[in-house]
């Protein structure tokens, strides 16, 4: 077991993520920085980091081997109990995707709200209106069964569906049981029927979006679970801190910059100005990784694949360029690719609108922030940290 | 209780929850844990449970308490947003009236945040902003509570002056009496602020990463609305009302701590000592109870705390003000259920001076965690 009272040691692995250890005794010791980086809030066996090899791990199994291995909806139970196969992998499946039977009511409160609102505030709504027709005042309200059984990451998925057929115009849609998460959300968001090929591809997003460790909207449901609130509060916090320019808006901000770039030659001497002037390339930068986030490696070989098949080479051709000439001259600064600069394209080529990517993302998270929540009951205990006072004194008060 | 560690950064031993990490600084309160004070901008609870609630919450926001104009100019600020959006209060045609009222509520403030304007659109957001919520919300909130009895909402246009009084005005339906008044607002005001606590956590959380302040205060009563947190009250309550007579509680209570039963609204993370919140409100609830005739409820809880702090005060476990809330909230006529919502539309006003405080050098909060689990 790793030595963990002694801060030296936990000091030189720095970031978040970063450890790994058979056990751990509390109370423990490390370095604190800004943002919380640093400090351990829970010990978890959902997902790690491996700090020295950048191997992002889904309880223990790569993620180079799950991708296009295995769907959303398997991962969905992956993560929640650790298996894939098993006796009742049956029973995930159709509590997922039964979940997304929404009661009428829920329909008719999105749909009378302007369908030009931001989709990550109706989905918000959705979601605490759905929460009223799921508990009553007189359920246990930590609605543990609620968790367990699965059914709000189909729930959410069918609100950000029904999301976004509103702001098409477009009638809510029938639930079929045969049709996975993923073609269903395709048939919502997208026209006409899609096509195998991009329903894996959501699939695969999904799977890379499904957990990563401690940001702001999971740590936040699991401040908010360790109060004993009900899960569709959980979900509501979750989705609050997704709003944050700093996460959901990141895919807005690489398909404006992408798109407007012609071929190649464009793309390397946009970064090259964008970097000389001190600005941000945006899906560039991650807390975690001193290295290229593994996740955008998996997805550059998929928009080399897709682009090509819906047509549209130039469009991998311009994202290798941009990601070669920022990587030649941000990695020596420790910034590398991340997630979004890959995703965004991609959800691009399935022909989703960028303003509906972080209800998407919510969708995937779904997974990771449940696993997350459960241990988090398991663990109980309530987040209390304190803070220094430094505002006016008294006599005989703490300062 | 803050430990010697000076600041936030370094390094600090901190255990499970978080307990005892310094997480930042504040100038908002300071909570003494052992001889029990709460000190808010520098003002002692006590002296602070003489005034309004426009006067604590301009305090709590803004760092100073009002001179006269700035008191009437806050004052209208939070008036003129006492109306909130019709879509709001339409929204709870839509959802069951069996639902929890902090869901009810919770929902109506999503929708209301659906309406509510950006930032860029205001002259004056961070003056106008955090009334808007406090506002909107006493209005939603007091709409969802009459939805629980299948009453329709009050308009607020024929309320009388003052954010407490206006509350419980949309809530009953009648003007309350002077007395109700007081004791109501010096329940919003001894909860307006309580540093770092698991709702203020969210919030902070959420407006890292640079969302709206409305989404922080919505996280924030998620985490509020928990029954280990703000939903203490109600539970704290409900096992009061079950006891009917001093003897029964005095029983209750042996036979919980024999059985190291949790007993809710006692012990607090930070109070190692009998909350300061509990005797400023003490002497309120005595006078609505007996104004109804109910000061047997008084007796009962005297006994039960008597008999639990008896055992477990040289462990550091008291009452809290979750213990006590209910025998204010009880005799002005709410049901149980909706007892958090007073302590939300408080407390909302400190998660919103801590997110405030935290926006301009606040780096998003992303803490670690241990992996424990298979390497394959």
């Amino acid at each position: 077991m790793t030595d963990l009272a002694t801060p030296s040691v936990l000091g030189t692995l720095g970031d978040s993520f970063a450890w790994q250890a058979d056990a751990l005794q509390w109370p423990v010791t490390t370095q604190v920085g800004p943002g919380l980086a640093g400090v351990i809030a829970c010990t978890t066996a959902v997902s790690w980091i491996d700090p020295s090899s950048g191997l992002l791990m889904y309880r223990g199994v790569p993620i180079e081997r799950l991708a296009g291995a295995v769907t959303f909806e398997e991962v969905v139970r992956l993560l929640i109990t650790g298996q894939i196969e098993g006796d009742a992998a049956h029973t995930t499946q159709s509590r997922l995707r039964d979940g997304r039977r929404l009661p009428a009511d829920v329909v008719h409160l999105v749909r009378s709200l302007d369908a030009q609102t931001h989709p990550t505030l109706l989905l918000r709504a959705g979601v605490s209106a759905l929460g009223c027709h799921e508990l009553s005042g007189d359920d246990e309200l930590s609605g543990e069964r609620h968790w367990r059984e699965l059914r709000i990451v189909g729930q959410v998925a069918a609100l950000v569906a029904e999301v976004g057929q509103h702001r098409r115009s477009r009638p809510p849609l029938a639930v079929d049981p045969t049709t996975s998460l993923a073609q269903g959300m395709l048939q919502a968001l997208t026209d006409g029927e899609p096509d195998a090929e991009d329903v894996a591809l959501l699939d695969l997003l999904w799977v890379l979006y499904a957990d990563h460790g401690l940001d702001a909207p999971t740590f936040t449901s699991m401040i908010v679970a360790s109060c004993l609130a009900d899960p569709y509060y959980n979900v509501v916090a979750g989705l609050s801190a997704l709003r944050g320019p700093r996460l959901g808006g990141a895919t807005e901000q690489v398909l404006a910059q992408m798109l407007p770039l012609a071929d190649e030659a464009r793309a390397r001497q946009w970064v090259g100005q964008a970097v000389e002037a001190g600005e941000r390339v945006a899906g560039f930068g991650h807390r975690v990784y001193r290295m290229a986030d593994p996740r955008a490696v998996v997805l550059r070989r998929e928009l080399a694949l897709a682009a090509r098949r819906h047509g549209c080479p130039e469009l991998f051709a311009v994202a290798r360029a941009m990601e070669q000439e920022a990587s030649r001259l941000l990695a020596p600064r420790g910034i590398h690719v991340n997630i979004n600069f890959y995703a965004a394209p991609l959800f691009h080529l399935l022909g989703i609108e960028p303003a509906m990517v972080p209800c998407l993302y919510a969708v995937g998270r779904m997974a990771g922030l449940v696993a997350r929540v459960q241990e988090a009951l398991a663990q109980g205990r309530l987040y209390r940290p304190v803070s220094r006072y430094v505002g006016p004194g008294l006599d005989g008060a703490t300062p | 209780m803050i430990g010697a560690t000076p600041g936030s950064a370094g390094v600090q031993t901190y255990g499970r929850g978080l307990e005892g990490l310094v997480a930042g600084e504040t100038a908002i309160s300071a909570i003494d844990g052992v001889r029990g004070h709460l000190l808010v901008r520098g003002h002692p609870l006590e002296q602070l449970v003489q005034r309004s609630f426009e006067e604590v919450s301009h305090l709590v926001l803004f760092g100073a308490l009002p001179d006269a104009d700035r008191l009437r100019r806050w004052s209208a600020e939070l008036e003129r947003f006492s109306e909130p959006p019709a879509p709001a209060l339409a929204a709870l045609q839509r959802v069951p009236g069996t639902a929890h009222p902090l869901a009810l509520y919770r929902t109506m403030l999503t929708v209301a945040a659906c309406i509510a304007p950006s930032v860029e659109q205001e002259s004056d957001p961070a003056w106008s902003r955090p009334a808007r919520i406090l506002s909107w919300s006493a209005s939603l909130a007091a709409a969802a509570i009459r939805h629980l009895a299948g009453q329709a909402p009050v308009p607020a246009a024929s309320a009388p002056p003052g954010h407490a009084q206006r509350f419980l005005f949309q809530t009953l339906g009648r003007l309350p009496s002077p007395e109700e008044a007081r004791a109501f607002e010096v329940s919003l005001v001894v909860q307006v602020e309580h540093g770092l606590h698991a709702a203020a956590l969210a919030a902070l959380t959420v407006i890292s990463t640079g969302a709206d302040l409305g989404s922080a205060v919505l996280a924030g009563m998620g985490a509020l609305s928990g029954i280990r947190h703000g939903g203490a009250n109600q539970l704290a309550f409900e096992m009061l009302a079950h006891l009917p007579d001093v003897d029964s509680a005095r029983r209750f209570a042996r036979e919980a701590l024999a059985r190291h039963q949790r007993i809710p609204g006692f012990g607090h993370r930070v109070y190692k000592c009998p909350d300061p919140r509990v005797a400023l409100l003490e002497p309120h609830a005595v006078a609505l109870l007996r104004a109804r005739g109910l000061e047997q409820r008084h007796e009962v809880y005297r006994a039960l705390r008597d008999e639990v702090e008896r055992a477990l005060g040289p462990r550091g476990i008291f009452a809290n003000v979750d213990s006590i809330t209910g025998l204010v909230y009880h005799p002005l006529g709410l049901p149980p259920s909706a007892f958090p919502i007073p302590f939300c539309l408080a407390i909302q006003t400190g998660w919103m001076a801590h997110c405030l405080e935290y926006l301009p050098h606040g780096a998003m909060i992303e803490p670690g965690a241990v992996y424990v689990g298979p390497v394959n």
